[in-house]
């Protein structure tokens, strides 16, 4: 089986003002591949997931970034979302004001709207998330506030595992995806996340702890350094991580 | 001198209490004249376009004029077309304002200003509808309940309905253009609502301005009385059409009289043409136990003025004064307080809000002034603006004046820009970024219409808020 490469990270150096983060990295995710990228504290990991979705104030200095062959970096942050990248957030913003479904309906459409997709009117979207919602423990009432405003840390996970849901991303980010959840939020959420993974999907699950790789078991796992990849292996290596810890691959300062 | 001091033939001037009135506000405005960057109460709005020369005062049979003027020179005779006048279509020499691009879809074939009286405004909520066009009543009167009562102001006039209370609600010392208004004091109308009447609908106001090219001069005053426990709402509604690069002038005064234990709503849409200059002062003067509730959008006009002036006369009323701004380009939008307490537990709550683009200039002036009686009284106040560009600014002047103890006030102000890790959060969603913009001044607004009542208001009002001004 000939595997489609979806995103392609070749050499990518980048910094945040004056200070480099990323220091020549490499990967390629293939179609329906998921991937952990793990490392110590420090690692730049936030800031590689923020690259690909290009936020604000990340400068890349050298390499490139491709996404279905098109040039990732030339892109606007919402236009990589629309061509299927999603970043589920290790801290997800509040936005007092704007009820979490007016927010949803604005996204969803935007997306189906870039692939050609009728809008959904409201009848069905609010359908739709009913749906979605109830498998992941989202009750109507919580949808009806504002945009993660006095949400548990589970409550903010199931809400962005939610939206990833709902926008059917062909790419997602979990970075830290696991972070202030308790066990049976956990497996919520890990659900809700494999039930994405049908071998046509890609994901890149950015993490500390091999904790949720139990739950959302990676084709690769890389270990991230220092801004690169320096060791790559199958899911064992992250239970070897596990029991070693990261002193092996952080360099004595 | 201005242009605003004209000699013109106004009806009624051989009634003397009417006559003199007029002259009063006349000699007071020449005393005042224009506000400059000196007068205290105008330090921010500069309304420099008010020295002009060349304002045009409309005959009363300007309709006919209207007409006649536009069916004759006009060269886009166009029939049957869906654009309902929005085409424009530039510089065919008709005086209006033409594209060719017909994104109407009329192929040219439109008849975009044939000036036909179209009332038809597309008033979303049933309301009882009284019409100007360019400051001028248009006779239509709704049919109403019992015991209320709309008549043109010069009708109340003749019948000395209006003398108990007309010019003796408004001020015109350090208010110029209440002088100026009542000097020329003849449109507008008089609204009474019996002892105890409640009204089923909103009374709509609307002022549609066709100014052409000309810069036309409108005063309206209204009357407005609310016999003891009488509920009433009000909804004035200035908007435009056709030609936008006239700096017409529309000067408002409206006086209200609140009976005892009373209610009224007045709701305002302040839609003027960009270039446009729009003044209004409303007075208000309450009973015992009267409730008045104000909101007020503006998002059009150059510059723009909404001053309201309440005075809490007797124990118990109370008064909540709300408003949104919304601007871009070079625009001044005002909005200038003052609330009086001048007997015990009276109450008031002020919540303003603006949106602030472009080169454009936010102002509050917010006034709450404590009468030595007015002992247990409340006064709060707060102002918060946006500003969604270097350059645009907002000036905000409050003023508590206590002289009573045992009461409670408070005032406050904040000024932010939109929240840049909100908008990446939307646009990591494929929220688009104006779009993401829209949704969180829409959400900024959201608490202070939310204040409005009457829900089929509050809807019109918050659709009116998101869309775009005029740049």
């Amino acid at each position: 089986m000939s595997k489609t490469p979806l995103l392609e990270i070749e050499n990518l150096h980048a910094k945040v003002g004056d200070k480099e983060i990323i220091k020549g990295f490499n990967l390629t995710i293939n179609e329906g591949e998921v991937h952990a990228v793990m490392g110590p504290n420090g690692a730049g990991k936030s800031t590689l997931s923020n690259v690909i979705c290009g936020k604000p104030g990340y400068e890349i200095t050298s390499g490139s970034i491709r996404f279905k062959g098109k040039d990732l970096t030339k892109m606007s942050v919402e236009e990589r979302a629309r061509e299927g990248i999603f970043l589920c957030m290790q801290y997800p913003v509040e936005i007092p004001g704007v009820p979490t479904t007016t927010f949803l309906k604005h996204a969803v459409n935007a997306v189906r709207k870039h692939r050609n997709q009728p809008e959904l009117d409201t009848m069905e979207f609010v359908k739709m998330v009913r749906e979605e919602g109830k498998k992941l423990g989202i009750d109507a009432d919580m949808i009806k506030r504002p945009v993660n405003v006095g949400f548990s840390g589970g409550e903010k996970k199931r809400l962005e595992t939610l939206q990833m849901t709902v926008l059917k991303p062909c790419f997602s980010i979990l970075d830290e995806a696991d972070s202030g959840l308790d066990i049976d939020a956990l497996k919520v959420v890990s659900e809700g996340v494999n039930a994405l993974r049908d071998g046509q999907r890609s994901m890149l699950v950015i993490t500390h702890y091999q904790r949720l790789l139990n739950y959302v078991v990676p084709d690769f796992v890389h270990v991230y350094a220092d801004g690169r990849i320096v060791k790559s292996g199958d899911k064992n290596l992250a239970l070897e991580l596990e029991e070693k810890g990261y002193a092996e691959f952080v360099k004595e300062k | 001198m201005t242009g605003l001091l004209q000699d013109i033939k106004l009806f009624g001037e051989y009634i003397p209490w009417l006559q003199a009135l007029r002259n009063k506000g006349r000699d007071s405005f020449e005393e005042q004249g224009v506000p400059t960057a000196k007068t205290e109460a105008w330090k921010y709005t500069k309304p420099r376009d008010l020295n002009a020369d060349d304002f045009v005062f409309l005959p009363s049979n300007f309709l006919d004029e209207l007409r006649a003027e536009t069916t004759e020179a006009c060269c886009c005779h166009h029939e049957n077309c869906d654009c309902s006048g929005d085409c424009r279509h530039e510089d065919c020499g008709c005086g209006h304002h033409h594209d060719d691009s017909h994104e109407c879809g009329c192929g040219g074939e439109c008849h975009c200003h044939n000036h036909e009286l179209n009332l038809n405004y597309g008033i979303p909520f049933d309301a009882y509808q009284i019409h100007f066009v360019n400051g001028k009543f248009i006779p239509i009167f709704p049919a109403l309940p019992r015991g209320v009562e709309i008549i043109t102001l010069m009708e109340a006039v003749l019948i000395d309905e209006a003398k108990e209370h007309l010019g003796k609600i408004a001020e015109l010392d350090g208010y110029p253009f209440a002088a100026l208004n009542t000097a020329y004091m003849e449109e507008g109308i008089y609204i009474r609502i019996n002892k105890d009447v409640k009204l089923d609908k909103p009374i709509m106001l609307i002022n549609h301005t066709e100014a052409g090219s000309k810069n036309l001069f409108c005063n309206l005053r209204n009357l407005i009385v609310l016999e003891n426990g009488a509920e009433a709402e009000l909804v004035e509604w200035y908007k435009y059409a056709g030609a936008q690069k006239s700096r017409y002038f529309t000067n408002i005064v409206n006086e209200i009289v609140l009976g005892k234990n009373s209610r009224f709503n007045h709701y305002k849409l302040q839609d003027e043409a960009y270039k446009a200059n729009h003044v209004s002062l409303s007075f208000v003067k309450q009973k015992a136990e009267a409730e008045y509730r104000s909101f007020c959008l503006q998002k059009g006009a150059n510059i723009g003025r909404n001053e309201i002036k309440v005075r809490l006369t007797d124990e118990k009323a109370s008064a909540e004064v709300n408003a949104a701004y919304i601007m871009s380009g070079w625009a001044t939008l005002d909005t200038t307080t003052n609330i009086e307490h001048l007997a015990p537990q009276t109450f008031s709550e002020q919540l303003v809000k603006g949106v602030v683009n472009g080169d454009a200039r936010g102002v509050f002036q917010g006034k709450i002034h404590i009468a030595p009686d007015a002992v247990q009284t409340a006064g709060h106040q707060l102002h918060k603006a946006l500003l969604l560009s270097d350059t645009a600014e907002i000036d905000v002047k409050p003023e508590l004046e206590i002289f009573a103890d045992d009461v409670k006030c408070s005032h406050g102000a904040a000024s932010g820009e939109l929240d840049e890790r909100q908008l990446f959060y939307m646009q990591s969603r494929g929220i688009g970024r104006e779009e993401a913009k829209q949704i969180l001044i829409d959400a900024y607004l959201e608490d202070v219409i939310s204040k409005i009542q009457n829900e089929a208001v509050r809807n019109w009002i918050k659709s009116a808020a998101q869309t775009e001004p005029v740049k």
